[in-house]
This record gives C-alpha cells, sequence and structure tokens, in this order.
C-alpha cells in the first residue's frame, strides 16, 4: 500500500553478476537488481533492516557455473546474509550483532571449487563498530576489522586486526591474496592467510604517506598498489610486502636483498620497493581501479572525469564532463561492459574501450545547494498529479522528472543551456518550476547573478510537452519578467492557459497562452506566452500566489497581507490581512471556499483563511516547510518542521510532523513523525490506474494519494485516509527504523497523536472568526443613539477620526 | 528498406552548447498564413501615366493571357511576360473617338469586343487590331460587354438606357432586347455553365437573372442587393452569384431561388469591381487550387474572400482609388487598374503551365506511376553500393549534425576568456558580442578581461560601448560595464589620444540619451494625468 523510492543508489559500490547481464545496487535496506541491457530494475532482495553496505556476488568455480547468482551482503543492521538474487530468496542469515560498514571475502576468489562432502570455512573480513568496550575505551579507536567465519556463522574470537578512527572501507585485490585499508595518511594491507585454520596469523604491513589517503586498489596480478590522496596525486607502491608476505618463500627472499638498498620514493622503512606518483586531479581522488589485465589504471574524482593511465608510460585518455563527482568505477567480468556511479545518484554503464555510454540507471537526483540568498525560494519540486511524476531542479540547470510510482527516472529537462562542472562557483540558478495540472507544460525562473553588479539577469521561460515521454521543448522566454527584481512564486492556472509569475520587485503579472498552430503542420501545436495583466498592491513585494480550484480568484500574497484578483479582468477583488511575517506559501484548498497560507521568519504561522467570511478561521504558530492541496478534497496537509527542543523526547529524532487537516476543523485528522523534514516537499497525487492493485487495500482504491518527500529526495507514497492499514504498516516500520536512515519513521493514528499535539502544538487559541473588516461606515453609528448618553465630544472626536483612519487603510487604490 | 549503418548509439551526458544570443521577439502579429504568402508572392509592377481612371481591365483566354486595360478614349494591350521583365509599355494601343467603358474577350482570344460612351459597340481582331463589327443600338452610353464563355457568336451588353441586348455579332443585329431594369446597367456577366443564362446588375439595386429561351423576355429571377450594383459574377459553379455595391459584396445563391448566403462588409467605400481569383492550397501533401473573389474599392484596398469559409484571408492596400480587377486564367497574373491612371500589375512566378497542371488534378486523368521499390528478393538490392540514394519509401537515420563552432565559442572552451572577447569584438556582430560578454559575467571572468585588455584591444571595446551602450536592449549590461571599464583603465585612457576620442564618443552618445530621455519624460508628464483621467472613469 505504500510505495517507496527515491533511495540512494550510490551508498556503496554496486557489482556485477557473473554474466554481466545484471548489475546488484545497495538501495538503503535493499539491493536492487538492475538489467544491464535495459538499465530498469528487475527484483531487489529485502530483508536488512538498516542501510546495506557491502554486497558481494559469488564468482564461478568453474565456466559452467557462470549462470549462478549467490551473493552475500552486509548490513548496518549486524546481518551478513547469503542470495539467491535470481529467484531472489534468502538462503542464509548470520547475525553478528555488530554493524558491518565493509565487507570482503578474499577467500572465494583464489580457492578452486570446493570439493564435494568436504566443507571448507569461508572467512570473511568485515569493519565494524566494536559496541562492548564503548565505556572503558575512548571513542576514537572503537572501529575494528574483524575476521568472521561464514561457515560457521560467527565472528572469530578475539581477533580484532586493526583499528580505525572512522569506518573504513575494505579493499581486496582480485587475486584474493591481500586486503587493505586505508587510514589517514597511512595504508594498512594484510596478507590473507592460505590455510582455512580460523586462528592464523593475519601479516600486516603498513605504507605511509604525507597526504590523508582517500582510496586504494590492487593490481590484479602483480604485486602493485595503487592510492589517490586528498589532493589529486596518485601514487604507486611496486613489490609492497616484499619483506613481510614473504617468508615461506625462499626464492623472493634472494631477489629481495639485491633490491634492498634502493628504493626510490618510498618512505622510511615501508615495505616496497617502488613507489611513483601521478598527478593530474585538481581535487581528491575517489575512483581508483585497475583494468582486468591490469595494462591500464582509471582513475576519476571530483571534477567528474574519468582518467585512464597506461601504466607502463603513464599516458592518459580521459571520459570528460560527466558532470558530478565520481564515486566508484566497477568493471564487469564481461571486458567491454563497466559501470561508474556519480554523486548525482546516476549509474552510467560504460562500453569499454571506447568508453561511451550505452545506459543510464537514473536515481533520483540529490537536492541543490545554493547562496543563502536563494535558499528560502521554495525547494524547486513540482508534482504532475496526474502521472505521478516529480519534477526537481537538479545541479547542472536540468529538471528531472522523476516517476513516483516506478521509482525511476523518466527524462531531463535541460533549462539553461550550459555544462555543470562539479565545484564551479555557483553563477546561475533554477528558482522556480511549476507544472499545469495536467502535466503538459512546465514554467521555470532562473537567476543568472551578476559579476560586481554588471549583467545580472532573471528569466521566465515557459515549455510544453512533446507528444511522450514528458520532453520538453520551450515556447518562451521572457527575459526580466520583473525588470530585475527575482521572481517569488510561478503558478499555473487550473485550465493551464495561464500563468502568475510574482516578484520580490512588487508586482505580479499574469500570462496568457497565445495557442497557434500553424497550417503546414498540424499535429504541432505551438505556444506562446504573452504578458496579460500586471498587478500590484501597495508597492509590497509579492512573495506566493495560488489560483482557486475554478480558477476564478487569484491570491496573491503581498508579504503579509493576502489579495483577491479576478486574473481575467485584473480587479482587486478583496485584501485579507494581516499574518505577522511574511506569507512564503499560499495554497486554496480544493473544493471548499477556504485558503491556507504559510509564514515563515521568527513568528511563523500556519493559517486558514474563509473566503466566504473573507476572514481568518483558524491559525497555529507552527513553521511549515510544505502545503498541499489535493484538487477536489477539502483538505490539505501540511509539512511541519519540529522545534528543537521537542525533537529529543518525543519524536526519537524525527525532526518532522505531516499533519492532515480539514479545512474548517483545526484539528488534524491525522499525524505522521518523519525524518529530514527540512527541505521536504508533499504533494497529493490522483490515482493511476495502474497501480491501482498495488495501491488498493481489500479492494478498496483510495481517492488521492499524498506523497512526501524529504530534504534527501527520498520519498513514501501513501493514502492519507487510510487508517487501520497504516496501523499495521507502520508499527512495523517504527521497530525498525531505530537506527536507519529512512525517510518515514511512524505514522500514528489520530486517536494516539491527539493527546501528544498539546506538546509541540503552542496552540494559540484564537477567535475562530476573526473578522478583518471593520463595518462599512463605522462613524455613522458612532454618533448614533441620545445626546445625554454619548460620552463627551472630546473623547468622541478623537475615536470618530481614527474611525474615518481605519477606513482609510482598508479601502484600497 | 533503408540500409541502416551500424553507428554506435551511444550518448555522452555533456553536451556542447553554444554562446547563443538573446532571442528576440517577435512581432505579435500573426505570421503570415500560407494564403497571403500566396498573394503577396504577386511581384507587383506599377504601369504608370495611363491619362485617366481604368474603366475596365480583361484577360485573354487563350495562352500566354495578354490582357487589355481600358481607360479613356484608349485601349492597350499587354503581354504578361512582359511584366516578368520590367518593360511596362503596352505591345499594342487601339484609338477610340469616346472614352472606352467595357472591354470582353471572345473565348478564343482571337476577338475583343469595346463599347465606349458612345453607345457603339465594336469587335476587333486583336493581332490587326482592324474593326471588324460595329454594334450600335443603345441610344445612351454602353457599361458593359460580355462575350459569353463558350458561345462565340453573341455578345451581351448593357447600358445607361437600362436595356439589356443580347447581339448576334456577325450579322451586328440585336437578338434580343431585355427590358426591366429601371435605372442604369452597370453590369453582367454570363453563366460558365450554361450559354443560355446571364445576370445584369442595375442601378436601381437590383441583378436580374435571364434566360434566352423564356419567350416573354422577362427576367428569370431578381434579386435585391439594396444598393446601386457595381459589379456581379457568376461563381465557377454556376450555383451563385457574388454582387458587389456600396460597401459591400453580397454571394447569393441562384438555385436555391435568390437567396442571399452571405454578406461581405470588409470594405470602407464603395467597391467598384469583383472577380474570381484562385489561391493555391495544400492540404495533406497534395496541392490543388481554390477559388476566391477579389474585391477592389475606392478605398484603395484589394480583398480576397474566401467564399468557402466566408472569410477575408488576405487584404492588401494601393495608394489610389482602385476601378478594376482582373486575374489572368493561369493564375500568374492579377492587375488592378486605379482612378488615377496607374495599373498595378502583379506576376508570380511559376512554371508556365501551372493551369494545365491544375487541371489535369482536377479530372484525375493522370496515371499515378507506382515508385519502384527494391525488396531483398531482387537481385539489384544487394548489388547497391555506396553511392545509393534512399528511395522514396526508405526509412532514413540520420547522423547527428555536427555543431559548428564560432571561433569565439572555441576559445570560451579553452577558457581563453580574453581572446574569445577580442575576437567576437572584431566580428563586429552586436548580438554575439553580448552573448560573450554575459558567459564571461556568468564565468565570473568579464572584469578579469577588461583589466587583460591591451591599449588597441580597449580601443575596440570602447568603440563598441560607445556605439551601443545607450540601446535600451544592451543598457543594463553595458552601462554598468562601461563604468567599471572607465574605472579600471582611468590611467591607459589617459595616455592614449585614440582611446581620448573614444571616450569623446562615449560621452556625445550619452548626452544624446540623456536628451531623449529628457524630452521623453516630458511627454510621460504631458500624458499620465490624462491617462488618469481616463482611467477614473
Amino acid at each position: 500500500m505504500m510505495i517507496r523510492g527515491g533511495r540512494s543508489l550510490v551508498s556503496s559500490p554496486p557489482v556485477f553478476s557473473n554474466d554481466a547481464n545484471k548489475l546488484l545496487v545497495c538501495t538503503s535496506n535493499t539491493v536492487s537488481v538492475f538489467s544491464t541491457a535495459t538499465g530498469l530494475q528487475i527484483s531487489s532482495l529485502e530483508g536488512h533492516t538498516a542501510l546495506v553496505t557491502s554486497v558481494l556476488v559469488v564468482p564461478p568455480s568453474s565456466p559452467a557455473a557462470k549462470v549462478l547468482c549467490y551473493c552475500w551482503t552486509a548490513s548496518l543492521d549486524g546481518t551478513i546474509r547469503y542470495w539467491d538474487f535470481s529467484v531472489p530468496e534468502l538462503m542464509k542469515t548470520i547475525d553478528i550483532r555488530v554493524p558491518i560498514f565493509s565487507m570482503v571475502i578474499p577467500s572465494f576468489l583464489d580457492v578452486p571449487a570446493e570439493d564435494k562432502g568436504k566443507h571448507r570455512n569461508l572467512f570473511a573480513y568485515v569493519s565494524t563498530i566494536d559496541t562492548k568496550e564503548t565505556q572503558d575505551k575512548s571513542k576514537a579507536s572503537r572501529r575494528q576489522i574483524r575476521k568472521c567465519n561464514l561457515s560457521k556463522s560467527c565472528l572469530v574470537g578475539r581477533l580484532i586486526l586493526g583499528e580505525t578512527k572512522k569506518p573504513e572501507v575494505l579493499t581486496v585485490s582480485p587475486s584474493g591474496k591481500f586486503f587493505g585499508i586505508c587510514n589517514k595518511c597511512k595504508l594498512h594491507i594484510w596478507k590473507v592467510p592460505d590455510q582455512g585454520s580460523e586462528h592464523a596469523a593475519v601479516r600486516k604491513i603498513t605504507l605511509h604517506h604525507t597526504k590523508k589517503i582517500t582510496v586504494i586498489t590492487f593490481h590484479p596480478t602483480q604485486r602493485i598498489i595503487a592510492s589517490g590522496d586528498v589532493t589529486g596525486r596518485i601514487l604507486t607502491w611496486r613489490g609492497f610486502g616484499n619483506r613481510a608476505f614473504s617468508g615461506d618463500n625462499g626464492v623472493d627472499n634472494q631477489k629481495l636483498i639485491n633490491v634492498q638498498e634502493d628504493k626510490p620514493g618510498v618512505r622510511d622503512i615501508d615495505d616496497a620497493d617502488l613507489c611513483s606518483t601521478w598527478h593530474w586531479h585538481s581535487a581528491e581522488v575517489n575512483v581508483l581501479s585497475f583494468s582486468l589485465d591490469g595494462a591500464y589504471l582509471y582513475s576519476g574524482g571530483k571534477e567528474g572525469v574519468l582518467v585512464v593511465w597506461q601504466i607502463d608510460t603513464g599516458k592518459k585518455k580521459f571520459l570528460p564532463r560527466i558532470g558530478s563527482p565520481l564515486l566508484y568505477f566497477i568493471d564487469s567480468p564481461d571486458p567491454t561492459l563497466s559501470s561508474i556511479s556519480c554523486a548525482d545518484n546516476q549509474i552510467h554503464l560504460l562500453k569499454m574501450p571506447s568508453m561511451g555510454i550505452l545506459k543510464t540507471i537514473s536515481g533520483i537526483k540529490a537536492p541543490c545547494c545554493y547562496p543563502e540568498m536563494y535558499e528560502g525560494l521554495g525547494n524547486g519540486i513540482a508534482f504532475d498529479q496526474t502521472a505521478g511524476l516529480v519534477a526537481l531542479r537538479t545541479e547542472n540547470y536540468c529538471i528531472q522528472f522523476y516517476s513516483l510510482f516506478d521509482d525511476r527516472g523518466i527524462s531531463e529537462v535541460q533549462v539553461c543551456e550550459r555544462n555543470h562542472q562539479p565545484g564551479d562557483d555557483v553563477t546561475v540558478i533554477v528558482t522556480a518550476v511549476a507544472l499545469s495540472v495536467d502535466g503538459s507544460l512546465m514554467s521555470t525562473s532562473e537567476v543568472k547573478l551578476a559579476e560586481e553588479g554588471i549583467g545580472g539577469l532573471v528569466c521566465l521561460k515557459f515549455w510544453q510537452a512533446g507528444s511522450q515521454n514528458k520532453e520538453f521543448s520551450l515556447s518562451t522566454i521572457v527575459y526580466e519578467p520583473h525588470r530585475d527584481a527575482s521572481i517569488s512564486a510561478v503558478t499555473f492556472h487550473p485550465s493551464g492557459n495561464m500563468v502568475v509569475s510574482s516578484s520580490f520587485g512588487g508586482d505580479f503579472k499574469v500570462w496568457r497562452c497565445n495557442n497557434d498552430s500553424l497550417q503546414s503542420d498540424q499535429m504541432r501545436q505551438t505556444f506562446s506566452w504573452t504578458c496579460h495583466a500586471v498587478g500590484s498592491y501597495k508597492k509590497k513585494p509579492m512573495t506566493a500566489a495560488a489560483f482557486s480550484a475554478d480558477g476564478s480568484v487569484l491570491a496573491v500574497a503581498a508579504e503579509t497581507l493576502i489579495t483577491l484578483w479576478n486574473p481575467y479582468k485584473n480587479v482587486l477583488l478583496a485584501v485579507l490581512g494581516e499574518t505577522l511575517t511574511p506569507i512564503v506559501n499560499l495554497s486554496f484548498i480544493g473544493k471548499s471556499d477556504n485558503l491556507v497560507a504559510a509564514s515563515c521568519g521568527s513568528n511563523p504561522q500556519l493559517s486558514v483563511w474563509s473566503m466566504s467570511k473573507l476572514s481568518l478561521s483558524w491559525s497555529y504558530k507552527l513553521r511549515i516547510e510544505a502545503v498541499a492541496s489535493a484538487v477536489d478534497l477539502s483538505s490539505f496537509a501540511a509539512l511541519v518542521l519540529l522545534p528543537e527542543s521537542s525533537n529529543e523526547t518525543t519524536f526519537k529524532g524525527r525532526d518532522g510532523v505531516i499533519l492532515l487537516y480539514n479545512a474548517t476543523d483545526p484539528v488534524p485528522t491525522a499525524v505522521w513523525s518523519v525524518r529530514k523534514a527540512k527541505g521536504g516537499a508533499l504533494g497529493f497525487l490522483q490515482v493511476n490506474p495502474s497501480f491501482v492493485e498495488e495501491i488498493s487495500i481489500d479492494g478498496k482504491t483510495p481517492e488521492v494519494l499524498l506523497a512526501y518527500m524529504n530534504g534527501d529526495h527520498e520519498y513514501v507514497v501513501f493514502d492519507p485516509f487510510c487508517k487501520d492499514a497504516k496501523e499495521v504498516n507502520m508499527s512495523q516500520k517504527v521497530s525498525h527504523s531505530a537506527l536507519e536512515v529512512k525517510g518515514l519513521g511512524g505514522q500514528y493514528g489520530y486517536v494516539s497523536i491527539y493527546g501528544e499535539l498539546p506538546e509541540f502544538d503552542k496552540k494559540r487559541p484564537e477567535t475562530p472568526c476573526v473578522p478583518s473588516f471593520p463595518s462599512e461606515r463605522p462613524w455613522e453609528t458612532i454618533f448614533s443613539g441620545s445626546s445625554h448618553s454619548l460620552p463627551p465630544l472630546t473623547k468622541l472626536c478623537s475615536s470618530f477620526l481614527e474611525s474615518l483612519l481605519e477606513k482609510r487603510t482598508v479601502t484600497v487604490e | 528498406m533503408a540500409e541502416i549503418r551500424a553507428e554506435e548509439q551511444t550518448s555522452t551526458i555533456s553536451k556542447t552548447f553554444l554562446i547563443k544570443p538573446k532571442l528576440k521577439s517577435k512581432p505579435r502579429t500573426l505570421p503570415q498564413t500560407p494564403e497571403s504568402k500566396y498573394w503577396s508572392s504577386f511581384k507587383s509592377t506599377q504601369i504608370p501615366n495611363l491619362v485617366s481612371s481604368i474603366y475596365s481591365l480583361s484577360f485573354s483566354p487563350s495562352p500566354p493571357h495578354p490582357f487589355a486595360a481600358a481607360y479613356s478614349a484608349t485601349v492597350s494591350l499587354f503581354s504578361p511576360l512582359s511584366l516578368s521583365d520590367g518593360d511596362v509599355s503596352p505591345s499594342s494601343t487601339i484609338s477610340f473617338s469616346d472614352v472606352v467603358s467595357s472591354l470582353s474577350f471572345r473565348s478564343d482570344g482571337l476577338l475583343l469586343a469595346a463599347s465606349d460612351l458612345s453607345g457603339l459597340i465594336q469587335v476587333f481582331d486583336v493581332k490587326t487590331r482592324t474593326p471588324l463589327r460595329r454594334l450600335r443600338s443603345h441610344t445612351r452610353p454602353v457599361r458593359f460587354i460580355k462575350y459569353p464563355v463558350v458561345d462565340k457568336l453573341h455578345l451581351l451588353s448593357g447600358g445607361d438606357d437600362a436595356v439589356v441586348k443580347l447581339w448576334d455579332v456577325a450579322g451586328e443585329s440585336v437578338v434580343l432586347d431585355l427590358l426591366g431594369h429601371k435605372d442604369y446597367v452597370r453590369c453582367g456577366d454570363c453563366s460558365p455553365v450554361s450559354s443560355d443564362l446571364f445576370v445584369t446588375g442595375s442601378y436601381d439595386h437590383t441583378v436580374k437573372v435571364w434566360d434566352v429561351r423564356v419567350d416573354n423576355s422577362k427576367s428569370v429571377l431578381e434579386v435585391n442587393h439594396g444598393k446601386p450594383v457595381e459589379d456581379v459574377i457568376y461563381l465557377p459553379s454556376g450555383g451563385l452569384i457574388a454582387t458587389a455595391g456600396g460597401n459591400s459584396v453580397k454571394i447569393w445563391d441562384l438555385i436555391g431561388g435568390g437567396r442571399m448566403i452571405h454578406s461581405m462588409d470588409s470594405h470602407n467605400k464603395t467597391v467598384t469591381s469583383i472577380c474570381v481569383g484562385r489561391t493555391r492550397k495544400e492540404n495533406c501533401g497534395d496541392e490543388y487550387m481554390e477559388d476566391r473573389i477579389l474585391s477592389v474599392g475606392l478605398d484603395g484596398y484589394m480583398k480576397v474572400f474566401d467564399y468557402g469559409n466566408m472569410k477575408v484571408t488576405h487584404s492588401m492596400r494601393f495608394p489610389a482609388p482602385l476601378m478594376s480587377v482582373s486575374f489572368s486564367p493561369d493564375c500568374r497574373t492579377r492587375v488592378i487598374g486605379t482612378s488615377n491612371g496607374i495599373i498595378f500589375a502583379g506576376r508570380r512566378k511559376g512554371k508556365e503551365n501551372v493551369e494545365s497542371g491544375g487541371r489535369r488534378n482536377i479530372l484525375g486523368f493522370e496515371s499515378i506511376s507506382e515508385p519502384e521499390v527494391l525488396r531483398p528478393r531482387y537481385f539489384r538490392y544487394f548489388h547497391r553500393g555506396q553511392s545509393e540514394k534512399p528511395a522514396e519509401g526508405d526509412y532514413l537515420v540520420m547522423r547527428n549534425k555536427k555543431i559548428k563552432l564560432a571561433e569565439h565559442d572555441k576559445l570560451l572552451k579553452k577558457f581563453r576568456h580574453k581572446d574569445a572577447l577580442v575576437s567576437v569584438l572584431n566580428k563586429k556582430n552586436r548580438e554575439n558580442v553580448i552573448a560573450v560578454m554575459e558567459e564571461l559575467v556568468t564565468r565570473k571572468k568579464l572584469l578579469k578581461c577588461v583589466s587583460n585588455l591591451d591599449i588597441d584591444e580597449l580601443g575596440l571595446l570602447l568603440m563598441f560601448l560607445s556605439k551601443n551602450a545607450t540601446m535600451p536592449r544592451y543598457s543594463s549590461l553595458l552601462m554598468g560595464l562601461t563604468k567599471k571599464v572607465i574605472e579600471m583603465r582611468a590611467e591607459d585612457i589617459q595616455n592614449s589620444d585614440a582611446l581620448k576620442g573614444h571616450i569623446r564618443n562615449l560621452k556625445r552618445s550619452i548626452e544624446e540619451e540623456l536628451r531623449i530621455q529628457h524630452s521623453l519624460q516630458e511627454i510621460q508628464g504631458i500624458i499620465s494625468p490624462l491617462l488618469r483621467i481616463t482611467g477614473r472613469r
């Protein structure tokens, strides 16, 4: 009944299946299996209750076994699980009760096929937190590297290979003989003992460097290790561990003595023959990987360029302008296929020697950070109610369309014709995105920042969808729509042929769509948008705008006041006032004649205004992050940020709640508490007929769905009006979400929250109906009554003049 | 089947974006419709100095469709071919004793009939210009004559004596005297489908339909236009007529008993003449001709009226009151006569036999040849070479268009910002300069570039600024930049005379702009109270 998605695909390195047809990607609590041919998700392995940190595919012992699909996964919930991911089916669970940050299993890489009957021990090495010794030891050295016997399902007791301050990622050599970690300026390398005994001594060497090392990798055949550091240098040590690891090999020892005198580039007493340095990257190196034959080294980092080094000559080849920092580079068993994972939640499948991109597995893009003055401009998230899509602005000046039901990226629209380079100064910002109700039209606004006061530019763009797949094409650009003032809000009229844009410069404009279809090709309609009307109210900055459900009323917030207009004739109908701080969000509540306004600042407020009485119905002092109202319902949902103080005790780390209100009733009908509400968004979605089976409970189809997206763009779609199903479903979730990084935590029924409310809602008991308009002519009534009962004239005079003054503030030019 | 190239269909993440200038706003008027494009494609030529008002224009039905114009006591023949060459002198001229009022070619184009205000009708041989017959019976000026569409023997005429006469041309005798009109008969037309039917229009506001087969020589149908009728024509179907009188053109259904279908009232003054024109229409790929009514009026407008959709599809203004209009049967020439002795002739480029081709298509006699398609079972399919051209049914796999990079684009790609700015300043394309400057602003490199310019390059920049800084489109960027440039490079400017000259120019243009702004403000001061007053109402 609940649809979750928007999870990060790049939290840990993905892995290819043995036939290279599948890619296993860790997606928070689950492992998703993608097809490399289509880039679509096939299945998911569900069972872990916390973030999955490692996934390892069991390599085939013989060519015939290539079709076998077994994998090990390790998670922060302290379990290691063994799966058959072709079915998918959980085969085995090992609970070691300590969170695992990284796991490697070196032995199955070099061991020949298991002999029948004789069961060998399979060892894994894991990077964990030691939970037992928290009291006596300092926090700094709690992270440990330990050995785990997977065959016997237990940790090898007391064997601690090393301790680090931070959880480090274990790297294993392709031959399976070594594994290592980088720990600040040092590299630790262990040699995997040959015998499968539990307590075999694991020998270790340490290599030193002057900078913090970020990533290491092993050469597939030779004793070469490469590491990248934070300054962008790549160091290659050749012949590491010749002294320490070759005790059992006499021939090597002899050779070693000869070369011992001359070790260029190697620091102090480090156990290596030669250390050479390459420097191309300008920022830290995140990706290092040797090619399968060991002739090339792939490296990448923050600049988003994949560099291929020919190891013998040091010559370079580039795959430039990937546009996002690289995180992982994974080779597949198929030499023509590999993958790179980027920080913008995309996994690109590369066709190998040419390094062209075959397919992209597109996750939801992360929110982008902007200079402070543009922080408050809404979060740039628009929901397409009919198609169940969400439009998000991304760092590379695009709008990404993400399907909430399918959990995959649909398309991207390049709003500004620029390439994004990670690390560049932000000079162009997409400030707002709005979609029409049917999703066929889009409007975006962007700001080009000025350089020392020269050449700033605000642009408003109108887009129209193509015939399929949300491919938007530009129909109109308006340069400087409100002179040089930036746009605060863009909203579509319900009919889609009108847009209002409000600006901080003190005016709003109504744009109208002229639909001129050319006779030559009747299939293509072209829309052009022209300014229909301009309005302003006392030169106040216009901070938000909304159309009523039937489109007959336009509400524009002029800082603390709400002005109501007829959008067709551009006539001011009424003024509602006023809130304490500027309104940032306005929304009409579906069918009902109510308007909800959210204001932020030092005195945040959620207020509901009645259109029939032109007065405030009720209000709360709440910090509102987002408000959503469905088109054809009389209720709305508000995402509330909890104050810091109440955070710890009541809500177990959750920093926000979603309140569902009926427009007329100040008591919320439902409450859900959520995590990472800052920067979150809410939207009502219409029920897509193709998903009815998934969503409906006992044959009942919900009316609408509510989508909540948190600050990390993880989202959940659920039926806000379904009570009993929610209880069952959520009680599970609550128990699981003890340590998880998940978006939505728990959800409680109406009765349970009813007692809770006063704790976080400093509910101001306001009079339910405060008319904001004084009676039409107060001065007429002041003097009515018999003369002897009137107060003295001196007193009356001041109140009479006051009443006149009051009148003037209300009447509007 | 197409030959599909096995190209690598790999995509890249990064795209190459050119530095594009800002788009210019399109005019608010609607784009030209294909129809108005068609009517504008008649390349206009003036035939001036024809002394007086052009009463009548007529095209010969035989190719190359020369046309005759009647003005004063002269009839001139013009060849349409000469119009394309720009030679506008008449090919031949016939002189009369009185003012010529009307002209008509016989259907084979060999004879031309002309009437004059003395009441005489003469028939000429077009080639030799000798009068062959003189028809005299009208007692008052003759206002119109018309040869029937197919009939070569008879002639229709009408005049100020309110009598319509049908002539036997060969015998110079009147066959029928049709009485019924109560005022001057000014116009008439013969049915395109029957040689027995014709209409006449008169100043008594009525249009009468005559049938020669009716014995009592009374009109078979009568419609009232409501205004003195200036012109009447049969529409090509033969069932409809269009009448012009007053400011309106009205369309009548004769078969339906003289019912008015539509009245077109878009002229502002009296409509003097109408004729049938044809326009090319495209629908779903195939081309065909559609009929239109061309009307001209004393207001100087020619209007094209689509009587299928009852819509004016094109309108064209001429600098004089218009008296007559005619459209050639091959659809390539349209001529308009004015009241001050100028003929506006328009000729369209095109194949010589548009008309015949059009006919054939309408009749559908043309056999459609089957396109030959190569199929894998043919031997020849496997023998196609690299130079094989795609056949009509093939699906083309387009190769991605190569993006052409300008020099400044290349330099910007290499981060040579100053060089890019200098290169685009040298190119003298204003839009591009602005676009490059804006790109530099977004890269936060514009001021750095300015400080790096050497003296010559600075001169280039100052020259550009002095020319364009006051343009309203760019001033928001350029005024700020100008200030900064002068601030940053004050010393260099002081040391160089050439730069000082540019600064002087800049100063001059800014002073001029200030003057303009000042006067604009004055005007605004005058207008704004007026606007406020009108707004109050």
